[in-house]
């Protein structure tokens, strides 16, 4: 009876510990940017009756905070950080059907563009990438985007943030044509605005009526993030 | 055509500003790569044509006359000036042919006038619209017509900076994903480029125009600016470089095409083409301040033969137009070159430009004209576009990592490691590569179809 009692501890620590083992080399697989790695061992947590949520919060959230911290103490660079986000994205879609019916839940909705005449639009997608790993649902209208497409976007997809960028002097004053149809459209009140791009300022963003101004992609993300913390 | 399996200029002390091995002449008495280096002044009128195609005709027009007048009080005794399009500009090639037409006019009569030695260069904006194909589309043929009707028009140079693999190289820079830049710039933008520069070059001979170069922008560019300026972590600078190295083997295939340059300004790659084909090219660099911020000040002069501002807003400075402020800024610029080339003192000149940048910064660094000879023998040893942007990339990351004085973070150190661990598993053969890539992409990006590229 007693040695039947001791196995049972026995295989539980086991099983306690090569599960914790198994995260522990999957954090550090997405750590080091491993995309098939990651992958793998997410697979291999999966098949091992690891649960879903135990692989969310002890594999990927660990290691994004771990990529966070490299990112934020210039260890790693951006592009590592889209990357270690995109690995992440893709495993919590491998496990959406082991999380009990519970959907990832997004964070909040963005619709972003390039507006019109402008066609420089790798800033605006550097932000996209970002709001998505971050846990936004996004709908990216690409580039040269009119105030028109932007209108029917939001009245469409009902986003709680819209976010324009512009490169050049030119274009940026597309950005005010767009908040005013927004206006005229009575979509104003529904979204937050935030505007970034080379030439765009806070106190161009001020003048032309933005919610706010993002001066690189990771402030942007913190901005947007912030209007929808604690709403739901 | 030629098949470039050889450098024109071998030697770093024949790489140097003022002098090419094939320099040329053209437009009203202008000489590019004959002993001077010649201010290329650019700019970009407020009014936009789409809207107002009048006001935007007499903006080009005061613009262009205020150049002249100032390079008349300047002294100036030879320039070129850049029309480079907006999309919105290509888009109207009827409105291309009346600005080429009143420009090239109006240097006419300065020249008359004045003396001053003068050429036109209009760049065609790449307006395809990667959802419709590159091919036989009503995009691409209007970008034709707009070559068309500025050759016909008075341009004594056609120049472009075609888009061919941007929408994966998009994808692959924010990824630093090495495979995706050799993919999209080396294979996709020389393939295209193959097919574009046959019909800009066939333009060009029909209408006693240059076929003047390309340039990587959407990728060398986009990644220098992604990198950005001293310790800034968006992108490696050592990654931004090797995609400079890349760049140079799709800016080449203008070359092979028929183009004889004088190449274009924004294509930093340019210092390597110099060395292959032995053509005067145009650069970039301080004086381009004004549109973007670089670490290549003063490098990229080096063996410039015609020395540009990029693209300068048409503001009110206090100094007059801003057009005009940067042509002055250029003017005593190549005053200066021209002055040591005159002393025997160029390569003196030459060498404290270089050394300036040069380990401030591994972008500055795969520029410099020792550097520049080496990357360039690593891509005319190569046959094929693929073989040839991985040799590139190999040599690149072994210069920067042997190099003794350029400083490199621990981070930038660790990307050179880890790209040349992936260079070192790519495949012998382009078809493998090829099959590799397209199974990568192929679904994933929209836009990218096999079909134009391997039609």
């Amino acid at each position: 009876m007693r040695k039947l009692y001791l196995d049972k501890v026995r295989a539980l620590v086991m099983r306690g510990m090569s599960e914790a083992d198994l995260l522990s080399r999957l954090r550090d697989s997405i750590v080091n940017l491993d995309f098939d790695g990651s992958k793998n061992l997410a697979q291999e947590a999966i098949s091992k009756g690891v649960p879903a949520n135990e692989i969310i919060s002890k594999g990927i959230s660990a290691a994004m905070e771990e990529v966070g911290r490299k990112f934020e103490a210039s260890e790693y660079f951006l592009s590592e950080l889209i990357v270690a986000g995109e690995i992440s994205k893709e495993i919590t879609q491998m496990l959406q059907p082991y999380l009990k019916g519970a959907e990832v839940k997004k964070i909040g909705k963005v619709v972003i563009g390039t507006v019109k005449g402008d066609l420089h639009d790798i800033g605006k997608n550097i932000l996209g990438m970002m709001l998505e790993s971050a846990g936004f649902e996004v709908i990216d209208l690409g580039s040269d985007v009119s105030a028109e497409a932007f209108v029917e976007a939001v009245e469409k997809n009902k986003p709680d943030i819209v976010g324009m960028s512009a490169l050049l002097t030119v274009t940026m004053v597309e950005m005010e044509s767009t908040i005013n149809a927004l206006k005229k459209a009575g979509l104003r009140d529904k979204v937050k605005v935030i505007v970034g791009g080379a030439p765009i300022t806070e106190d161009y963003a001020k003048r032309i009526g933005a919610d706010a101004y993002g001066k690189d992609a990771v402030m942007g993300v913190e901005i947007c993030k912030g209007w929808v913390k604690g709403r739901s | 055509m030629p098949f470039f399996d050889h450098l024109e200029v071998c030697n770093s002390s024949e790489l140097v500003f003022g002098s090419a091995k094939h320099p040329l002449s053209y437009g009203l008495g202008l000489k590019v790569g004959q002993g001077e280096v010649v201010p290329e002044v650019k700019f970009f009128p407020r009014t936009l044509p789409e809207r107002d195609p009048e006001g935007f005709k007499a903006e080009v027009k005061a613009i262009t006359a205020d150049l002249l007048d100032r390079a008349v009080e300047l002294g100036v005794e030879a320039l070129q000036i850049e029309a480079e399009q907006s999309f919105m500009e290509t888009r109207k090639p009827e409105l291309v042919a009346e600005v080429t037409s009143l420009q090239k006019s109006l240097m006419e009569k300065y020249s008359d006038e004045h003396g001053i030695r003068l050429g036109l260069r209009v760049t065609v904006a790449d307006v395809r619209d990667f959802r419709e194909g590159l091919r036989s589309t009503t995009n691409y043929n209007l970008m034709l017509e707009a070559f068309e009707a500025a050759a016909s028009n008075g341009a004594d140079v056609l120049s472009i900076e075609s888009e061919g693999g941007k929408d994966v190289f998009n994808y692959s820079i924010v990824r630093q994903d090495i495979k995706g830049v050799i993919f999209s710039v080396g294979l996709l933008g020389s393939l295209d480029m193959k097919l574009l520069w046959e019909d800009i070059v066939d333009i060009a001979e029909r209408n006693g125009s240059l076929a003047g170069g390309d340039t990587a922008c959407a990728a060398g560019n986009t990644a220098m600016k992604l990198a950005g300026g001293v310790g800034s972590m968006t992108l490696p600078h050592t990654f931004a470089a090797l995609v400079r190295a890349v760049s140079a083997v799709r800016s080449l295939v203008a070359y092979e095409q028929g183009a004889t340059g004088p190449g274009k300004d924004c294509g930093y790659e340019n210092v390597i083409l110099k060395a292959i084909t032995g053509f005067p090219m145009s650069m970039e660099g301080k004086t381009s301040a004004c549109a973007h911020s670089s670490l290549l000040g003063n490098i990229a002069s080096a063996c410039c033969d015609l020395w540009s501002n990029e693209q300068v807003e048409n503001v009110r400075l206090f100094g007059g137009s801003a057009p005009q402020v940067f042509l002055e800024v250029l003017h005593y610029d190549c005053k200066l070159m021209n002055t040591a080339i005159r002393l025997g003192r160029a390569l003196e000149l030459r060498d404290a430009l270089v050394l300036s940048d040069k380990f401030n910064d591994p972008q500055a660094f795969v520029l410099s004209p020792d550097v520049a000879i080496e990357i360039a023998r690593s891509i005319v040893s190569e046959r094929g576009y693929y073989r040839r942007a991985k040799s590139a990339c190999q040599k690149a990351v072994a210069l920067m990592e042997a190099s003794p004085s350029l400083n490199l973070s621990p981070p930038e150190r660790r990307l050179l490691s880890s790209v040349k661990s992936v260079l070192g598993s790519l495949p012998e053969d382009e078809d493998a590569f090829k099959d590799q890539m397209i199974r990568t992409f192929a679904g994933k990006i929209p836009t990218f179809r096999e079909s134009d590229y391997w039609p």
